[in-house]
């Protein structure tokens, strides 16, 4: 008979431990992505493109994002690196090639040479003049950082 | 002694609630942060491999150039697109519908970026093998650039190249 008829006091007890566990574990995991993810990118309007596809990082593999901004200034992981009214690409250089070496590299059939096998990441504004865009181009392609592939970014279409 | 141990047993009891609370902000917060960046995404494409080096080896087949040239740099707007833009604002600019751009595939000249994905289509159909280089000429901005390569990455372009600005 007692079974049946449960004890209402009891059974307004909740144990709520696991269930701050759980929340907690959820923030610390949310915390670290939006750490990750939004150190290195800045805000920007990008231009939309159709075959754009999701960009999913690896943040074991080594791919420099450079943001350019709608005047030219390039900010990588939130600091500016190269400034219009400086005009100073050395910053830059030395950043690309220090990441240049930490890049896996594979041998290039054609070249007879040794490449950087991993791509570097270009956001810019929509309206960024592709000059500078091309300046960071033509110092991928110094002997000492060999960069060859590269990855544009491009918002995808809202209803996609 | 049955009325202190009461008391201990009180004392012990911590009110969750506000904590429970904060938590859960915290938690919607970081949720909503992170949706922000889903609708980025990339395109990929591949820089000329030998500036620098002095390699005499000839390319082993013609590439597709696309050129890319302004014909009219537009006026700029305020990003609201009302007002024309003014430099001491320090904002960003976006430029007026009159902007045009003319695009070049081999000899067909043309400022419709449609008939330009028909054409690279064609080429690609010809020969699937074929790269193309994008060559933008001084004035052009990194979204006309975007469009061209999202045209060729349409038509299954893969070795796709950019050419040093000169």
């Amino acid at each position: 008979m007692n079974l049946s008829k449960h004890d209402p006091q009891t059974e307004m007890e909740m144990d709520m431990t696991p269930m701050i566990d759980v929340v907690f574990l959820l923030i610390i995991f949310f915390m670290i992505i939006t750490d990750l993810t939004q150190k290195e990118l800045e805000v920007l309007e990008l231009p939309v493109a159709v075959q754009a596809v999701k960009d999913e990082p690896d943040p074991d593999v080594v791919r420099p994002i450079l943001n350019i901004g709608w005047d030219g200034e390039i900010i990588v992981r939130a600091v500016p690196i190269y400034d219009t009214e400086e005009d100073d690409y050395r910053k830059l250089n030395a950043y690309l090639a220090n990441q240049a070496k930490l890049m896996p590299l594979k041998m290039d059939d054609t070249l007879k040479k040794e490449l950087p096998d991993n791509p570097i990441l270009i956001r810019a504004d929509q309206v960024t003049p592709f000059k500078h865009i091309q300046k960071i181009m033509e110092l991928c392609g110094k002997p000492d950082i060999a960069i060859w592939k590269v990855e544009i970014a491009a918002a995808q279409p809202e209803n996609k | 002694m049955s009325a202190l141990a009461n008391i201990a047993q009180e004392e012990s009891k911590l009110e969750m609630t506000p904590m429970i609370d904060v938590t859960f902000l915290l938690l919607i917060f970081f949720m909503c942060t992170i949706k922000f960046k889903t609708l980025e995404g990339k395109l990929s494409a591949y820089l000329p491999k030998d500036v620098g080096s002095n390699t005499t080896e000839a390319e082993p087949k013609e590439k597709v150039e696309i050129q890319l040239k302004v014909l009219n740099a537009g006026t700029r707007l305020s990003p609201d697109e009302t007002t024309l833009w003014d430099p001491a604002t320090g904002d960003r600019f976006v430029f007026g519908s009159d902007r045009s751009i003319q695009y070049r595939v081999g000899p067909k000249k043309t400022t419709d970026l449609a008939v330009i994905e028909h054409q690279l289509g064609l080429l690609h159909a010809a020969d699937p093998e074929r790269g193309c280089t994008i060559d933008a000429q001084p004035g052009i901005v990194y979204g006309d650039v975007v469009g061209v390569l999202d045209a060729a990455l349409a038509n299954d372009f893969t070795d796709i190249t950019f050419v040093a600005a000169r």
